[in-house]
C-alpha cells in the first residue's frame, strides 16, 4: 500500500505528543501515534484505497482522502474496526445539506453530532445505554474525537482561526451515540430517514449542546412531550427561534410510557410538530422586548416539518431523564445520514 | 519511531499529461468502462465510431467490478500495452 | 476521470468522458487529483435511459472530443 501522507522521526509516544501539539494537531488530549502499519490497518479493513477522495471540501476545493481520515482516526485512538463509521460520517459532513464550512466556522460554535444505527453499533462495542450522550464507551468516544481531529487537521479548523466559535461546547471533543435498538420498539433513526431497514448507518447534524430534562410524574405521552416541547421552546426563546433539525433522546423510562400507550416515533413528532411553537412576545419574558416590536403576535415553530424532528432511543434503565439537542442555527445547515460502507459504492457528489 | 503527517499536505506530484497521439489510425484504444447502466450501448457506439471514422485498428473494452474505485493495477498493467485510454463515463 | 488521470501518470495518453451533470463535480476532481485543468469529453446526462438513436449520438460526440484530445488536434 503507498501511502503519501509525509513522514517524521520521533524518538518515543512522549515525544510524538509534543511534536504533534506543537503543530496544531492535536485537541489537546493525547494522541496515539499514527504509524503507517496502523494507517493501513484501518484502510485495508474499510477496504479503501489510500489516495481513495472520500468527498470534497467544496469551499476550498479540497479531496479529503481515505489515508487522511485513516490518520487522525489513528490519532483519535480507533481501531480499524472503527475507521469505516469515521469514514462514513466525514462523507456525510462532507455532503452539502451540511454546510460544512458554515457549521464549523460560525460563531455560534457547534459541534458535530454523530448517530449511529444498524449492526455496526453493536459490533464495535458501542453503548446506547448508561452515559449516552457522553463518554459511554470506547468506540463512541474514538469515533467522536475522530472527525474533530479530522477537521482540525484537514480543514483548518481551530479556534481563532477558521473557527471562529465564542464559546463552543463540549460535544467538540467527542460528540457521537449509539441507538438502542435492541432496547427500543420503535424503527432506528436512520430507517425513519429513508435508509435501508436494518443497514449501518451514521447520521450527522451541526448540534448544540443537549438541555436535559426530566419528568417522572406522568405515564401520558402528551404530557411528556410537553416537557420536551418546553425544552424546545425555551432554545427558541433564549438561543434561535429559527426552525430546523431538533434530536430528541428518549430513555427507557420514558419509552415504556410510550410504548404502552401505543405511540410510534411518527406520533411523537406529529405531537411535537404541534406543540414546539412560541410567540415572538415571548422575547420580552426573556430580555430581548427590543426585537419584539409590532410583531408580538407572530408565531415560530421549531420545525418546519415533522419530518425535521430526529427522535432518537438512548439512555440507562432509570430515570425519566430526557434531552433536547437543538441545531447550529435554525435550517441552515441539515442532518444528514448516509450508510456506512455506502461510499465505497457511491459517486462523489 | 516514524509516524505520518495528519494535515492537508499540497498535491506534490506535478502533473504532466502523456505525449498525444500522432494519429488514432492504426491504433490499440483501450476503454475503461465503470459499467454503469447504459454504458454498455454508449461504448459499442462509440467504439463503432473509432474504427469507422478514425481508422482505430483494435479497441479492448474493460469494465471494472466496482465502478467507484480506481482501475485495479493488474488493469492499469494491461493498459500500458494500450496505445490510449479512454474511460467513462463519469456521472 | 481518476482512470484518465493515472493512465496519463503511467505515459499513456489518455481521455476521460463525463456527462455534463457531472462536468464541475470532474473538474473539481481534477484539481484534487493535482491535474488543475485537464481536459475531458462530456457527453449529454443521463445515458442510462437513453435509447439507441440518442446513444449514437453521444457516441459520436465523445468519439470527436477524444479524437481530439488524444491527439492534440483540432480546435
Amino acid at each position: 500500500m503507498q501511502l503519501a501522507s509525509r513522514r517524521y522521526d520521533v524518538a518515543d509516544v512522549m515525544a510524538a505528543q509534543e511534536f504533534y501539539h506543537s503543530r496544531g494537531w492535536t485537541d489537546g488530549l493525547p494522541v496515539v501515534p499514527p504509524t503507517a502499519e496502523a494507517v493501513e490497518a484501518c484502510l485495508e479493513w474499510a477496504m479503501l484505497a489510500p489516495d481513495r477522495p472520500v468527498g470534497v471540501e467544496p469551499v476550498r476545493a479540497r479531496a479529503i482522502t481515505a489515508e487522511k481520515l485513516a490518520v487522525n482516526a489513528v490519532m483519535a485512538g480507533c481501531l480499524p474496526m472503527h475507521f469505516p463509521v469515521v469514514v462514513a460520517a466525514f462523507a456525510a459532513m462532507l455532503r452539502e445539506p451540511f454546510l460544512l464550512h458554515g457549521a464549523t466556522a460560525s460563531t455560534g460554535g457547534c459541534a458535530v453530532l454523530l448517530i449511529v444505527n444498524g449492526p455496526i453499533a453493536a459490533e464495535t462495542g458501542m453503548n446506547p445505554t448508561f452515559n449516552a450522550l457522553a463518554s459511554s464507551d470506547r468506540a463512541s468516544t474514538v469515533i467522536g474525537r475522530a472527525l474533530r481531529l479530522c477537521l482540525i487537521n484537514l480543514l483548518d479548523v481551530r479556534p481563532g482561526d477558521i473557527d471562529r466559535s465564542s464559546l463552543g461546547h463540549p460535544g467538540k471533543i467527542s460528540y457521537c451515540l449509539a441507538e438502542d435498538e435492541a432496547g427500543s420498539e420503535w424503527l432506528p433513526l436512520a430507517d425513519e430517514r429513508g435508509m435501508p431497514a436494518g443497514a449501518s448507518c451514521v447520521t450527522v447534524m451541526a448540534a448544540g449542546a443537549p438541555r436535559q430534562l426530566m419528568n417522572e410524574w406522568t405515564a401520558v405521552p402528551e404530557e411528556i412531550l410537553d416537557t420536551y416541547a418546553a425544552e424546545m421552546r425555551a432554545n427558541m426563546r433564549h438561543y434561535s427561534i429559527w426552525p430546523g433539525n431538533y434530536v430528541i433522546v428518549v430513555p427507557p423510562q420514558l419509552r415504556a410510557h410510550f410504548n404502552a400507550a401505543g405511540w410510534s416515533k411518527a406520533d411523537i413528532r406529529a405531537c411535537i410538530f404541534e406543540k414546539a411553537r412560541i410567540k415572538r412576545a415571548e422575547w420580552a419574558e426573556c430580555g430581548k422586548g427590543a426585537v419584539v416590536r409590532d410583531r408580538g403576535d407572530r408565531e415560530y415553530a421549531a420545525l418546519t416539518a415533522p419530518e425535521d424532528l430526529l427522535v432518537v432511543a438512548a439512555g440507562g434503565p432509570a430515570g425519566g431523564f430526557g434531552a433536547v439537542i437543538p441545531p447550529w442555527l435554525g435550517g441552515k445547515s441539515r442532518a444528514v445520514t448516509v450508510a456506512v460502507g455506502a461510499c465505497v459504492d457511491c459517486e462523489i457528489p | 519511531m516514524q509516524l505520518l503527517d495528519p494535515s492537508h499536505e499540497e498535491s506534490a506530484t506535478e502533473f504532466a499529461p502523456a505525449a498525444r497521439l500522432a494519429a488514432l489510425e492504426g491504433a490499440t484504444v483501450g476503454v475503461i468502462s465503470n459499467g454503469k447502466e447504459g454504458t454498455r450501448g454508449f461504448f459499442a457506439a462509440f467504439e463503432r465510431e473509432l474504427r469507422q471514422r478514425y481508422g482505430v485498428a483494435q479497441v479492448v473494452l474493460r469494465t471494472k467490478s466496482n465502478y467507484s474505485a480506481p482501475a485495479d493495477a493488474a488493469l492499469m498493467d494491461e493498459a500500458k500495452r494500450w496505445h490510449a485510454l479512454v474511460a467513462g463515463v463519469g456521472d | 476521470m481518476h482512470d484518465a488521470v493515472a493512465g496519463e501518470r503511467l505515459g499513456i495518453p489518455s481521455a476521460g468522458i463525463m456527462t455534463e451533470a457531472f462536468a464541475s463535480a470532474a473538474e473539481l476532481m481534477a484539481r484534487a487529483l493535482g491535474a488543475d485543468g485537464y481536459p475531458f469529453a462530456a457527453i449529454e446526462h443521463p445515458i442510462s435511459s437513453a435509447d439507441g438513436p440518442a446513444l449514437a449520438v453521444q457516441a459520436k460526440r465523445a468519439a470527436a472530443d477524444c479524437a481530439r484530445l488524444l491527439t492534440g488536434a483540432g480546435g
